[in-house]
């Protein structure tokens, strides 16, 4: 399996990158680690002619607790107890990004905006042309739900919600400069599985940053998926809170692998902080989690079983780290 | 006169690392995409984006007009049909005038690189009539008006249909005390190795072909080409390179291996096919998704009375070893019990999806699995210890079984003795907590199909031919496919016992056509069975050899000199002998290198009635397997944290070798069982991939204890009887009952996911069924 | 038509050329440039680990690396793992342990397994099933695999 021919490029800094894009869009793309962009390459996905390669940006490399690199390998942060230590949830979530030969390669950067999947997307050329082919690459139907507007490609990433309970932002650099915003509003809530960011035309995600409060929330990450490694989140559920004697004093979720993009639960979870935990509350809390979110068939397990799980894992997970002694 | 047990074996029964161990471990060793021919091509294959399609119009001549273009060919050039089956030769190297599947055949390219490949065949024009599409074996039964293939039963799209009956099954319903009912289904499942499909071909102007190929039947390979291609046999070579494993899913001659040769013939450049994981997925020849029914009889004691068994088995778009799964649909329920009546109805049915064939214990899978479960709820019924309900039942030694299959040795009462001690069933079984559970599950399988596919010429089953020549090594010639299973290591290990020298002396010849006598390959678990045996007789021959050139050298009788260790010498008198070298260079003063030949021609077994060879084999390998699982009853993921499987081989010969066919026969039964599937919507399968295609993680594999308690075998080499599938078939069930003992649920419907586990949780409680007080 | 490049590669500790165009990958070059064959191809799309190498010491998918990117990097492949014919201690367990049958996966494991021994050699066995499972074996089950690791351990598999 060889890639179709492109042109190569290797700006040496952001704005030698922002520059570039600008010129070439809308025919390139940005290769990061190139674990998520090759395979989708191979199978001739929406693939430009051009692409800008970032492996020697040196204000994309390297990470501490407070900023991440887009660059920053996984398999860095997988292997470093400090991670794992001061932000639990961000520590699992690395962990089980498919394999540690993916992790190798992969980049935050790369699984922030890895590309969203679909049984109907994610095949080869020959298969997608027997079926025809659909609204995410080369055709105009979604093949999920039979229509010609909205695509239900499903945000399979490990790190956002991890890092979306954990308060990130992230710093993206563009045409008009540098500027920042919450992890969440990256992603958009009123797109679809094709137009699933805010960002426009040749921005470049520069780094994530970390707020201060992240380190004092307990938090966790838990991911369903067939095997315990290579699959993506059928559910990835993740959870922060902070518990101040008997008073739950912040809470967050989000869950991905189950809609277009991470979805966070603010207008769900705002309604515990200041109370306390009861088993009941917490089972309510599942529940109402729950019944709002609304996976599609397009991944292995059937969306009744990942809608029903994300209520035990809600259960499960808010319990645990409400129950933890200490702090994180 | 019978050969005298050899009764200390100096290597056999030991742990004998691969001879070729240390090549593939540094990279050395050469599959057939390692290769590279001077001036090859790269051949791609058009395949058929259509379920069910005539080919009205199939114009190349575009795609041959490009340039770096050097062949193209569609189905017309090479009509004549082949299959592994003599009876059923349904397959053409590339379609003629209809395709079958989602990726079938359509046409051939051969082109200077991948690229000019794929924009050739994108230029190939085809015109189609689409025709009927089917993808439900149960469906198609009745006459159609366009059947997948011609010859389908009375114009519908039956392959093959078994109606059997012995003793009076309905006699014994009547009598019964117990009867139990199992309907089950079961996905498709496919072998994943993990060397895709790779053929090259080469055509040279002394008019010879030689094709290299992953295969695990050279020998059938070498028949289909010649029928296809008319070209006589001798002047077509077979090489067999080194093989990333096969399962089954190489054991048919496959169309893209004499597509590719007649690519060769037709530029006269060598050409290359290596099939993309996709590709894969979509040659199948996997196990048949199979509906089965079985009734279970048996009086109050427990005495099995009888089973009712139907099946309908899907066979895809082509007939492959069909016919033999239909038949082992039902008769692969024949052991390891004692049946005193049997009826069997069973259909293999076409679809418009991707072939099945055989795979890894060839059509007694998805059969063990219903019987096993239904036993278990007998057991039930009748409140016996499953173990119980078994050992009473059991085949004896040197019996014959209702079908007339020929049972000689069988340790399956050590095998239900030994893992029920090592289990510590009787402190578990039904006393473990809520979710935690253990299931034993029992089979039987063949150690090689009794009888060859081909009947002409009469042959024997395996030749092995021994060279020795003055540099003391022997060579050893055989057509046997080591595929990973480690035969070319046991033929070694053979001779090296018989003649009583080093093992680094033997070198087993790479398998090619022109050199290596016909074995017929491996399939069916015959390899250990029959190879050994000839390897046997053949070393033997060259042992004689020496030992009358020890006479000669010592002058003591012939009768009187014992095999010592590189070293031939009088009994009593280990003084007196000859080294093997010295022995050796006097054996050929006067011919030169020694020559020894031995084969191996299975006994007459079985009944005459039409099918009665179908199971029949010179013996037969036997298993019971405890599983302990633990069960999350709130997400349905379930762990199986051990499995003891005793296992009945006879002697095993190389126990490195045995032990890894147990583990990767359970990790292989265990992906059926928990998520391995072939998923389909409608005719299109949904994931050929290996990330979509579930085969389990080392996380998820239990902790192994392999038993291995079998007695020798009279006529196995030394005792010796297969491994190589039996051991997959008891880990299904297994598995199945431990998960009942663990929270009082059975599944019916394979594979158990978590999501049809909390289903099966959800519909107990909804009957207000408590199991373990939960 | 791309622009082709001479590459300078560092592979197995020795500097190659190759001229390679941007959109070449690593595992092609390897293969069939170098004829470095030890490395397999399984899948091109990173779902079997068969065409493992290592990228600065690291277990990387070579089928999912552009050799452009490589390049300044050092990389490592199962050729490189053995001194002359003296096999790594690794290569020797596979052996030994039976952990090795149809051979196919079997580069990859060695690779993977020398490179967490290297950082780990006192590893457990919940690590070493996470450092090998990015890499699919379809003969073994894993089983000997794991074991064959846990022996290469300096200190033996106790």
């Amino acid at each position: 399996m060889h890639l179709d021919p492109f042109e190569l490029h290797r700006p040496e800094s952001v704005e030698k990158a922002v520059r570039l894009a600008r010129e070439l869009a809308p025919g390139f793309d940005y290769l990061a680690g190139g674990t998520d962009l090759l395979p989708n390459y191979k199978m001739h996905l929406n693939v430009r002619p051009h692409l800008i390669a970032l492996d020697r940006i040196p204000e994309l490399q390297g990470y501490d607790l407070d900023r991440i690199g887009a660059m920053a390998r996984l398999a860095d942060l997988d292997t470093d107890p400090e991670i794992s230590k001061h932000y639990p949830a961000l520590g699992e979530a690395v962990h089980g990004v498919a394999t540690p030969l993916v992790r190798a390669s992969g980049t935050v950067g790369g699984n922030l905006l890895v590309e969203t999947r679909c049984f109907f997307f994610n095949q080869s050329f020959f298969w997608r042309a027997s079926l025809g082919f659909c609204l995410k690459a080369d055709g105009d139907t979604c093949h999920v739900v039979p229509q010609k507007e909205k695509c239900y490609a499903t945000f399979s990433g490990d790190l956002a919600p991890a890092l979306e309970v954990l308060g990130a932002a992230v710093e993206l650099a563009g045409p008009d400069g540098h500027r920042r915003l919450p992890l969440e509003d990256l992603y958009a809530a009123d797109g679809d599985g094709i137009q699933r960011h805010h960002l426009r035309p040749g921005d470049l995600l520069v780094a994530v940053h970390l707020p201060p409060e992240a380190r004092r929330r307990r938090s966790t990450y838990v991911k369903l998926r067939p095997r315990p490694s290579f699959d993506f989140p059928e559910l990835g559920l993740a959870v922060a809170l902070a518990r101040e004697g008997d008073r739950l004093t912040a809470l967050d979720i989000a869950a991905g692998g189950l809609e277009t993009y991470p979805r966070r639960f603010p207008s769900i979870t705002d309604g515990y902080v200041g109370g306390t935990l009861s088993t009941d509350r917490i089972g309510e809390l599942a529940r109402t989690v729950q019944a709002a979110v609304r996976p599609v068939h397009n991944t292995a397990y059937p969306p009744d079983y990942r809608k029903r799980m994300t209520g035990v894992f809600v259960r499960r997970a808010v319990t645990t780290l409400w129950e933890q002694r200490g702090g994180s | 006169m019978a050969t005298p047990r050899q009764p200390e074996l100096r290597l056999l029964g030991g742990a004998i690392p691969y001879i070729e161990g240390p090549l593939k471990v540094s990279g050395r060793a050469e599959y057939t995409d390692d290769m590279k021919r001077p001036g090859m091509l790269v051949g791609k294959l058009l395949r058929a984006p259509w379920p069910h399609a005539r080919l009205v119009r199939v114009d190349a001549t575009k795609a041959r007009a490009m340039p770096g273009v050097f062949a193209v060919l569609t189905g017309e050039r090479y009509p004549t049909p082949f299959g592994v089956l003599p009876i059923t030769k349904d397959e053409t190297a590339i379609a003629v005038d209809r395709s079958r599947y989602i990726g079938d055949i359509v046409a051939a390219v051969a082109a200077q690189d991948e690229l000019t490949a794929e924009r050739a065949l994108a230029a190939v024009e085809i015109d189609v009539e689409p025709l009927p599409e089917y993808s439900d074996p149960r469906v198609g039964r009745e006459r159609v008006d366009v059947p997948i293939h011609e010859k389908g039963l009375n114009h519908s799209n039956i392959q093959k249909e078994v109606v059997q009956h012995f003793g009076d099954v309905d006699a014994a319903f009547r009598a019964a005390t117990a009867t139990v009912r199992v309907r089950a289904s079961f996905a498709g499942v496919t072998h994943a190795f993990t060397e895709p499909q790779c053929t090259i071909a080469e055509a040279t102007p002394d008019g010879r072909l030689t094709v290299w190929s992953s295969t695990q039947v050279p020998h059938y390979l070498h028949r289909a080409l010649s029928e296809v291609l008319g070209l006589p046999m001798h002047r077509i070579r077979v090489v067999k390179p080194e093989v990333g494993g096969g399962f089954g899913g190489k054991s048919d001659p496959l169309p893209h291996e004499i597509a590719c040769a007649a690519l060769a013939l037709e530029t006269g450049r060598p050409v290359k096919i290596l099939f993309d994981r996709d590709e894969v997925f979509y040659t199948n020849h996997g196990r048949h998704p199979t509906y089965n029914d079985v009734r279970i009889a048996a009086d109050a004691e427990g005495n099995l009375l009888g089973y009712d068994i139907e099946a309908v088995i899907e066979g895809g778009a082509w007939s492959s070893f069909g016919t033999v799964t239909t038949y082992y649909n039902g008769v692969m329920a024949m052991g390891p019990y004692l049946l005193p009546s049997f009826r069997y109805k069973g259909q293999r049915v076409f679809t418009n999806r991707p072939p099945s064939g055989a795979m890894r214990a060839h059509g007694g899978t998805n059969i063990r699995y219903s019987v096993e479960v239904g036993l278990d709820e007998l057991a039930e019924k009748l409140q016996l210890d499953p173990f119980d309900l078994r050992s009473r039942n059991a085949l004896p030694p040197n019996s014959t079984t209702i079908n007339e299959f020929r049972v000689t040795s069988t340790s399956f009462l050590k095998c239900l003795e030994a893992v029920r001690e090592r289990s510590g069933w009787a402190d578990k079984w039904r006393r473990l907590p809520y979710g935690q559970g253990v299931g034993l599950g029992c089979g039987f399988y063949i150690s090689g199909s009794n009888s060859p596919i081909h009947f002409t010429p009469k042959m024997p089953q395996c030749t092995v031919h021994l060279k020795a020549d003055m540099d003391g090594g022997i060579t050893v010639h055989c057509m046997q496919a080591d595929i990973g299973q480690g035969s070319n290591t046991l033929l070694a290990a053979i001779v090296a016992e018989v003649v009583g020298v080093s093992l680094d002396r033997i070198h087993v010849s790479p398998v090619d056509s022109d050199v290596t006598p016909v074995d017929i390959g491996s399939y069916s678990s015959r390899v250990t069975f029959m190879m050994g045996n000839a390897a046997r007789k053949a070393a033997e021959g060259l042992r004689d050899r020496l030992v009358e050139a020890t006479h000669q050298l010592t002058g003591y009788p012939r009768e009187a000199i014992r095999v010592g260790v590189e070293r031939f010498e009088v009994e009593h008198r280990p003084d007196i002998g000859a080294t093997y070298m010295e022995a050796l260079h006097q054996a050929i003063q006067t011919t030169g290198a020694l020559q020894s030949t031995g084969a191996y021609t299975s006994p007459p077994v079985g009944g005459t009635f039409k099918g009665a060879r179908a199971g029949t084999a010179p013996a037969y390998s036997f298993a019971a397997y405890v599983a302990q699982v633990s069960v999350d009853d709130e997400t349905g993921v379930y762990d199986v944290e051990k499995v003891w499987a005793a296992f009945d081989c006879g002697r095993p010969l190389n126990r490195l070798a045995v032990e890894g066919q147990i583990h990767g026969s359970i990790h292989m039964g265990l992906g059926q069982f928990m998520g391995e599937s072939m998923d389909y919507r409608g005719t299109r399968l949904m994931n050929p991939s290996l990330l979509d295609y579930k085969i389990i993680m080392p996380h998820q594999m239990p902790e192994v204890e392999c038993l291995l308690v079998g007695a020798d075998d009279p006529e196995g080499p030394f005792g010796a009887k297969e491994a190589g599938e039996g051991p997959l078939v008891a880990t299904l069930p297994a598995v199945a009952n431990a998960l009942y003992d663990a929270i009082g649920v059975r599944f019916y419907d394979l594979p158990v996911t978590p999501d049809r586990v909390i289903k099966g949780l959800d519909r107990r409680r909804t009957d207000s069924r408590l199991w373990k007080g939960h | 038509m791309t622009t082709q490049r001479v590459l300078r590669l560092a592979i197995n500790g020795q500097p190659v050329e190759v001229p390679s165009p941007p959109e070449r990958i690593l595992l092609d070059l390897l293969r069939e440039d170098l004829n470095l064959t030890g490395t397999k191809r399984g899948c091109d799309l990173g779902t079997c680990g068969c065409c493992t190498v290592l990228l600065d010491g690291r277990p990387t998918l070579s089928c999912l690396t552009l050799a452009t990117l490589a390049e300044g990097r050092a990389i490592t492949t199962i050729e490189g793992i053995s001194s002359g014919t003296e096999l790594h201690p690794v290569q020797k367990a596979f052996v030994e342990c039976g952990a090795t049958q149809c051979g196919f996966c079997t580069p990859g494991f060695v690779l993977s397994a020398v490179a967490l021994l290297r950082d780990h050699p006192r590893a457990s066995r919940g690590e070493v099933v996470d450092a090998i499972s990015g890499n699919l074996c379809r003969c073994t089950g894993y089983t000997k695999i794991v074991e064959a690791i846990l022996a290469a351990r300096p200190g033996g598999p106790g």
